[in-house]
């Protein structure tokens, strides 16, 4: 085999799979909080790469402006889902709930580009296009930027459990009623972990807009987040980052290796195999804790 | 407000597009008005390829219908989004049947594949504009499904002729890479294309990406590998400008990539203008706004404030296709009319209209173009045009290529369709 067109495959998968691993971080904070495994994340990413292209592009802000103001409002529209929506749910059985955020999926998928327009639309973060080689192997610039801010947006979680608001998060995931009985306020945990969501959301949205342009394809994060949430343990962040580095490398690999031999379509294989593997052989992922059932 | 002004916008529009063209025949005749079926794809794959399409045809038909109609009779767009899906497709088709639509312009391979037995049963005539089965061409096999336009396979054709034509001492020997959407459209131009690379003795490398091709790094590493001499990508919507995009990061030279017919100001601007200059494509209909029909439409219709969409549109590749498209098929109605002036006009009577259209060039709008009971491509003739950062520039002159090859495999397919019914 030809190692560096191996390698090239790897690591521009390696870096897309950083891009899935920010939407799975959206649906692990979610279930860490409310054990509920969160089905609108794709939407959310489309969202924030919606709001992104109205407020850079529409409204001309600059991008330094336009950037921090998406993820406040994502934040907030998370925090109000979780109010509005989800709050409501409380004490429906889990299935439930879990359609309810599908539900939000595809109300957004249609919604959001009937406001804003169906079309592509470009947004333009200033990335530029000239490829980085690696002796032989061509690095996509955007994908190195977006992998490099995912690395620590994902890491900056991890630290976040070590924070106050974490560790209340964390007794909330491990056991909600002990945690109301002794003073935390359960919704708020919630709550924050929705708007944390949006706001992981919106950067996977921006960042990916920024490579493909903005329309509601963005939402097909969903598959890709929720393969790399799985496979990674649905409640484990530094689990994350191993699965998401390996959906992504599988994807690239499997494309490339396997497409000219086949004739093609292997990419989206890929993430619907890893999930359904996953479930079948270990439920809990790489790094989730056992107790984890199928749903 | 500006988002409730566009969401209101959007409401507006899906109830108001049905009758967007019908300028003043709310109250007319009924037997008077000439129904037009839009159903196309305005939410999944082709978005602003059929919003700019779309708005060019109804354009022209209040452009016609402000100047009086035709032989008495007024135009209507009936406008239905389908999402891209056969089924929603057939759904929208049996809906426009019954409001009396006489040409259904689907937009979509898949949709216009599903229709086709339908249009055939119903003697309704299906308009598959650059779009659907290249081997409708045969009208002999398809009476009543007609491309009106080079389809294809002619597109293909042309590309390869003209780089063939472009390099010193032919393809033979050279690379050629095919990049492609993994579904009927993006496969359909994989025969001719094989059959071309045997005949010129060329090397075909084929790399297809799975719809809607929002990431294609995998697939443009092995492109780059392949080292090719030219770059054929085929793809619209999202799918087409991130190859584009990707062909520019892997260093594929832009004045050596083409295209067929999908490739406009829209998906320029989305991967950056500068970026894709030198970009090649096949151009059916003349873009821009120097064509005397695109000035007449900006000032009867745009300027007077009727027009269907932002008036910056008003003149991309997208639109004029539009515009050309919906000028050959009020042509036909009026060969129709000029017939048999009888009102309503029928859709077999309008069928031997459009079948009958004679080197017509909607004003220079198009190349000259001939339909008749055989040939329902009408010649398969259009240009290459290069992107120069601005605007797309013809490199050529109206031209046809490889016909005979191509009604080979027309004749073959369609008998195929004859025997089986596929």
């Amino acid at each position: 085999m030809d190692m560096a067109f191996a390698g090239e495959l790897a690591l521009n998968g390696a870096l897309v799979g950083l891009f899935y691993a920010l939407v799975g971080l959206g649906i692990v904070l979610i279930y860490k909080a409310s054990g509920v495994a969160n089905l609108s994340q794709g939407a959310l990413a489309m969202v924030g790469g919606y709001v992104a292209w109205a407020l850079a592009t529409d409204a001309g802000l600059p991008a330094w402006l336009a950037i921090p103001l998406v993820l406040v409002v994502m934040f907030g529209l998370g925090v109000v889902l979780e109010r509005v929506v989800l709050r409501r749910m409380a004490g429906e059985a889990p299935i439930m709930i879990i359609m309810v955020t599908l539900g939000i999926e595809i109300m957004l998928r249609g919604v959001v580009p009937g406001i804003w327009g169906a079309d592509v639309k470009r947004l333009d973060l200033g990335i530029g296009q000239d490829p980085i080689f690696l002796g032989p192997m061509l690095i996509n610039t955007a994908y190195l930027v977006g992998g490099v801010v995912s690395l620590v947006l994902i890491g900056l979680s991890v630290l976040f459990f070590g924070t106050l608001h974490g560790i209340v998060l964390r007794a909330v995931s491990d056991d909600q009623i002990a945690a109301w009985s002794v003073g935390i306020r359960v919704e708020h945990a919630i709550a924050l972990a929705w708007g944390i969501s949006g706001v992981t959301a919106a950067s996977a949205g921006i960042l990916w807009g920024s490579v493909q342009g903005v329309d509601w394809t963005l939402s097909l994060f969903l598959v890709k987040g929720l393969a790399v949430a799985i496979l990674g343990g649905l409640d484990s962040v530094p689990g994350l980052l191993v699965a998401g580095l390996l959906v992504g490398i599988a994807e690239s690999l499997v494309a490339g290796l396997l497409d000219p031999v086949v004739g093609g379509g292997t990419r989206d294989i890929v993430a619907a195999v890893i999930i359904l593997l996953t479930v079948l052989i270990r439920p809990y992922g790489l790094f989730g804790r056992i107790h984890i059932e199928r749903v | 407000m500006g988002i409730l002004a566009r969401a209101a916008g959007f409401a507006l529009a899906a109830v108001l597009a049905a009758s967007a063209a019908a300028t003043g025949s709310a109250a007319a005749n009924d037997d008077a008005v000439i129904k037009f079926g839009l159903p196309q794809d305005f939410t999944a794959v082709y978005t602003f390829v059929t919003s700019e399409y779309n708005q060019g045809q109804r354009d022209y038909l209040a452009l016609v219908n402000g100047r009086g109609g035709i032989g008495g009779a007024t135009f209507q767009a009936l406008v239905l989004d389908h999402g891209n899906q056969p089924q929603r497709g057939i759904e929208a088709y049996e809906r426009l049947k019954q409001q009396g639509a006489l040409t259904i312009d689907a937009l979509s391979t898949p949709v216009s594949r599903a229709l086709v037995p339908r249009a055939m049963a119903d003697h309704l005539n299906l308009l598959t504009t650059f779009s659907g089965r290249s081997d409708a061409a045969d009208g002999s096999t398809f009476p009543y499904v007609i491309p009106m336009s080079p389809m294809y396979w002619s597109q293909a054709a042309a590309v390869v002729s003209y780089m063939n034509t472009a390099t010193e001492g032919g393809l033979k020997g050279r690379k050629l890479a095919y990049v492609y959407i993994d579904s009927p459209f993006g496969r359909e131009p994989l025969p001719v294309l094989n059959a071309l690379a045997e005949e010129n003795s060329f090397e075909l490398g084929t790399f297809p990406y799975a719809s809607p091709g929002s990431e294609q790094s995998a697939v443009w590493t092995q492109v780059r590998r392949f080292q090719p001499d030219w770059t054929i990508i085929w793809g619209a919507g999202v799918g087409q400008t991130v190859a584009l995009r990707e062909a520019v990061r892997n260093g594929i030279p832009r004045d050596r990539l083409a295209t067929g017919v999908w490739l406009s100001e829209s998906d320029a601007e989305i991967v950056g203008r500068e970026q894709t200059k030198g970009v090649l494509k096949f151009e059916a209909v003349a873009s821009g706004r120097e064509p005397k029909i695109i000035a007449d439409i900006l000032s009867e219709v745009v300027a007077k404030g009727k027009g269907a969409g932002p008036e910056a549109k008003v003149g991309t590749a997208y639109y004029n296709m539009g515009v050309g498209m919906m000028a050959m098929m009020v042509e036909g109605a009026r060969l129709a009319l000029e017939a048999d002036p009888t009102l309503p006009l029928t859709a077999e009577r309008l069928n031997i209209g459009i079948r009958s259209i004679t080197d017509f060039n909607a004003e220079g709008l198009l190349p000259p173009t001939t339909l008749t009971r055989e040939d329902h491509q009408g010649g398969g003739a259009g240009r290459m045009a290069a992107w120069d950062g601005t605007r797309w520039v013809a490199k050529t002159d109206w031209f046809s290529a490889h016909q005979d090859l191509v009604w080979k495999m027309v004749r073959a397919e369609s008998e195929k369709y004859r025997q089986t019914g596929e």
